[in-house]
């Protein structure tokens, strides 16, 4: 027989439909069961025999409705079943009809909850599926062929999940239907998984029982008024516990089982330390043959420090009280003591008191079991310090969690999340926050890292649904970056028209600008290398020809103004001790480049005067430029994806100036003065490889000048706005001011010094003269310059000849 | 289909399930009254009240021997009581269990029953 032809007759197929059909009448039958038995009952005692009748026929009621309870409400499928229809959700195989086309089962999925559980998180809906599968009735063969395939890898159960990647997998367009919803098959596997385990828990949830171990679980061991006072039992928490950390849960249950006393759980921020002794205190609490008879049933009290610290007024009475609680512990015989954030017993600061002498001898003795949650640094500086507690705890390290297993625990979380939060999440949100926290969260470990952003991005939910867009959305308004391919119209209109508005700004160099402007682009649309910075660019050209400006202007045309260009002078690079300056934490130097990206991910990275770093300065910052990534010195990653990362350099802008005089077009020697300057060992080529682009500036010609000179005007006409004063400067006046601002060594970096001081001079006399008013317009004329400038010219002259 | 399909579920299925229903339900009561844990730890100390070792005089030692013997007494027979009261509920469930297992087994013939009573037309009397 085939396996894969669907029996509407088959047994199972009958009793779900008649499930189906029952599931609207079993209240009703359940109600007149009571009123038949209860009605017979009164009958015989009035003396009228038919209420024999009555309660006889009560049993056919009752009979169906226990058929209905025990079985054909929920027809369990047959383990090891090989056919379609063994093995079929039976709210499913209540609603397909005979023979189905694949259309029919979409409509079906459309009506069961599995296939509104994918309609709800992964925006993917049995009415969507309608429109696009076949209504070919020979089709149909196919898709169960592929659901059985897809059962093998589920735990042999064909839910609505299955089949909707069975119809979808007979579409040639699959994969741009499920891009659309920023979906994988990958993903749709784990969401049929997610939503197995939700039906799986939600029976075991009705079988567990409220007080583990009876009403006299607890008479053998002793009172513990303290313990209660001061500490929580999270044993009476009743976490549920995961399938995820049972290593390392039967690792901490061994090691007390033996005696081994005091356990170290040491791990970075968010790792889920805590969480784990919640779901140990659930373990010890169940009936499992994991856990050693020597403490089943023992209870776990969480003594939270920075309370006991505030309750206890001084040392000596912190002392006092700890003493008293793990005695009280001791005595009691059934207590696990937690510290959390153990680090504050044994340092002494804000908020913290050194009590490691009466710690360390109860640990030593090891009678009592404690469990210390403590941060890996912490754990390190507290080692150092203190070797003998380093020597009598057992470490248990606990690791970050890896994506998949951070997508359980974020599964296995957001109900309650949900709850709280008044939203529902999608799953695209789970993975964006899985994506976005790894590269932008930093001081928290997975799971806490996505936790903390899908937490956030609740506040971003639109008409109470959590997308991927609204993780964007938390991380963008958060920290500033954006995540999202361009979508807004008037961001669209910046990126197409950034060499422009560049150019409002700086004068020239079109190729660089060119460059600059392009790579950016690629990285809004998408298709640049997400694991490199937005481009790596290596500016090399004389001093005052535009380098720095155009980084200032990029800073100020996208991301959001100068304000936005982390800039450092590699000047004050130059030995190797300064590499630490460099990659210096945050709360040491704010300045260093590891904590402004930090802080300001999305910028860009100006690397001034880059050939005077020395040369361990230009070797750490080979895996920013390769990979975006740069270690800070407490080992975290700090990500510089989303940064444009400029180097200027004024090597040889003296060979730049005589290929330029001997006539030669930049484009002709640019490539080999690139290799000159490889050549001449000033950089690695292994470092100048790692950009993107290395850009030769050329000097400025007389052109470009006069409107550098009228850029500077602009600026000067918006500083006397104020006194509603416009400014004209005669064109022969503009071409002198050229000739006086421009120096071949400094390029235009003069200019503007020379048109401020001849026009502002100019027109504070009239002003002050009173020969313009508000509202006026001044044309300047070559006199009024050649005044000024030659009056300064000759106090120079004197000044010099002194 | 319907006759068929629900007999044999009441007498195969239904009927297995109904028997591990009980079961769940006596090793139920039996853990709410901790009735194992309660044996097991029978003559321990009630709630560790003088169970700590004390070292010092005889009398000292003396008075905590006897401190602790009598801890254990008490304990016993808390205990004691908690297991007779765990033992009476779960005879008596198990009676009740039994009668609803003879319901099951005979509730498919109580139609016919009560309608042979209806037309014998027999009435319990009362008074």
């Amino acid at each position: 027989m085939d396996v894969s032809v669907f029996n509407h007759k088959s047994q199972r197929a009958m009793k779900a439909r008649l499930g189906h059909s029952l599931s609207p009448w079993a209240m009703t039958l359940e109600v007149g069961v009571v009123l038949l038995i209860v009605g017979g009952i009164a009958l015989l005692i009035f003396g009228i025999a038919a209420g024999w009748a009555a309660i006889g026929l009560a049993a056919i009621p009752a009979m169906i409705v226990e058929w209905y309870k025990y079985e054909l409400r929920n027809i369990p499928v047959i383990k090891d079943g090989k056919k379609v229809d063994d093995i079929l959700d039976s709210e499913i195989l209540a609603l397909l009809p005979d023979q189905p086309t694949p259309q029919m089962i979409a409509t079906v999925l459309s009506k069961v909850t599995g296939g509104m559980f994918f309609a709800v998180r992964f925006g993917l809906s049995g009415g969507f599926l309608e429109q696009v599968v076949s209504s070919n009735r020979d089709d149909t063969k196919a898709v169960f062929e592929e659901a059985l395939k897809i059962s093998s890898q589920v735990g042999g159960r064909i839910t609505a999940g299955v089949l909707m990647l069975a119809l979808l997998r007979q579409l040639p367009s699959k994969e741009t239907f499920l891009g659309h919803m920023q979906l994988n098959e990958d993903d749709m596997i784990r969401g049929i998984s997610w939503y197995h385990h939700l039906t799986d828990l939600i029976e075991l949830t009705s079988k567990r029982s409220s007080k583990p171990g009876g009403v006299g679980r607890d008479w053998s061991f002793g009172w513990i008024p303290n313990l209660s006072r001061f500490g929580q039992n999270i044993s009476e928490l009743n976490v549920r516990k995961t399938d995820l950390r049972t290593e390392t849960i039967q690792q901490i249950t061994k090691a007390m089982g033996s005696g081994r006393g005091a356990i170290a759980l040491v791990g970075q921020t968010g790792v889920g330390k805590t969480e784990l002794v919640y779901e140990l205190a659930s373990e010890l609490m169940s009936t499992s043959e994991s856990v050693p008879e020597a403490i089943r049933y023992h209870q776990i009290f969480m003594l939270d420090a920075t309370r006991l610290i505030s309750i206890a007024s001084g040392r000596g009475e912190l002392e006092g009280l700890i003493q008293t609680l793990l005695s009280e512990a001791y005595t009691a015989k059934n207590i696990i003591i937690c510290l959390d954030n153990a680090h504050v017993f044994f340092e002494e600061g804000v908020g913290s008191i050194d009590i490691t002498n009466v710690l360390l001898p109860i640990l030593e003795a090891g009678r009592l079991p404690i469990i210390l949650a403590v941060d890996e640094q912490k754990f390190l500086q507290i080692s150092k310090r203190t070797p003998a507690l380093a020597a009598v705890v057992n470490r248990i390290n606990v690791l970050p969690t890896s994506e998949s297993d951070t997508l359980k625990i974020l599964e296995e979380k957001i109900p309650g999340i949900e709850f709280k939060r008044k939203v529902t999440y999608m799953y695209q949100a789970l993975r964006e926050s899985y994506k976005l926290s790894a590269r932008y969260v930093y001081d928290i470990a997975m799971p806490g890292q996505a936790l903390s952003l899908l937490d956030a991005a609740a506040d971003y939910a639109e008409s109470g649904l959590v997308t991927a867009k609204s993780v964007n959305l938390a991380i963008e308004k958060t920290i500033g970056v954006k995540t999202n391919v361009v979508d807004d119209e008037g961001e669209r209109d910046t990126l197409l028209n950034l060499e422009s508005l560049i150019h409002e700004r700086m004068i020239g160099q079109e190729r660089a600008v060119s460059v600059v402007s392009d790579a950016l682009r690629r990285a809004r649309a998408g298709v640049r290398n997400q694991k490199r910075p937005v481009g790596t660019f290596m500016f090399l050209g004389p001093t005052g020809v535009g380098k720095t400006e155009l980084a200032k202007s990029l800073a100020a045309v996208y991301f959001g103004g100068e304000k936005n260009i982390i800039r450092l002078d590699m000047n004050e690079f130059v030995s190797a001790d300064d590499v630490a300056r460099l990659i210096a934490d945050g709360t040491e130097d704010a300045g260093s480049l590891t904590a402004q990206v930090m802080k300001q991910p999305f910028s860009v990275v100006l690397l001034d005067e880059i050939e005077k770093a020395h040369s361990s300065v230009l070797s750490t910052l080979l895996q920013l430029l390769d990979e975006g990534i740069l270690r800070d010195a407490r080992g975290r990653e700090v990500s510089f994806r989303d940064t444009i990362v400029i180097a200027t350099s004024n090597a040889g802008a003296d060979r730049i100036q005589e290929y330029l005089h001997r006539g030669y077009d930049l484009e002709q020697f640019e490539d080999k003065f690139v290799d000159e300057l490889i050549s001449s060992n000033l950089f690695h080529p292994e470092f100048l490889n790692r950009f993107d682009e290395i850009i030769v500036f050329a000097p400025l010609n007389k052109e470009e000048l006069l409107k550098v000179v009228d850029l500077i005007l602009v600026d000067v006409n918006k500083n006397l706005s104020e006194q509603k004063i416009t400014v004209t400067v005669s064109s022969d006046a503009k071409a002198y001011l050229v000739e006086a601002g421009y120096d071949p060594r400094l390029g235009a970096r003069p200019m503007r010094r020379v048109v401020q001081r001849s026009v502002e001079n100019t027109v504070a006399k009239l002003m002050l003269s009173r020969e313009v008013k508000p509202g006026g317009t001044i044309e300047i004329s070559l006199d009024q310059v050649k005044e000024i400038l030659d009056k300064k010219k000759q106090a120079d002259t004197i000044a010099e000849n002194k | 289909m319907f006759l068929v399909g629900i007999i044999s579920w009441w007498y195969g299925t239904g009927w297995k399930g109904q028997l591990r229903r009980i079961r769940d339900r006596l090793v139920a009561t039996a853990s709410y009254f901790s009735i194992g844990q309660l044996f097991s730890t029978l003559f321990s100390p009630f709630r560790q009240i003088s169970a700590g070792s004390v070292s010092g005089s005889i009398a000292t030692q003396m008075r905590a021997f006897f401190d602790k013997t009598l801890s254990r007494v008490i304990g016993a027979i808390v205990r004691l009581f908690t297991i007779l009261a765990g033992v009476i509920a779960l005879i008596v469930q198990f009676v009740f269990e039994v009668l609803i297992s003879i319901i099951w087994l005979t509730l498919p013939a109580f139609p016919v029953v009560g309608l042979i009573l209806f037309v014998i037309g027999w009435a319990p009397r009362w008074m």
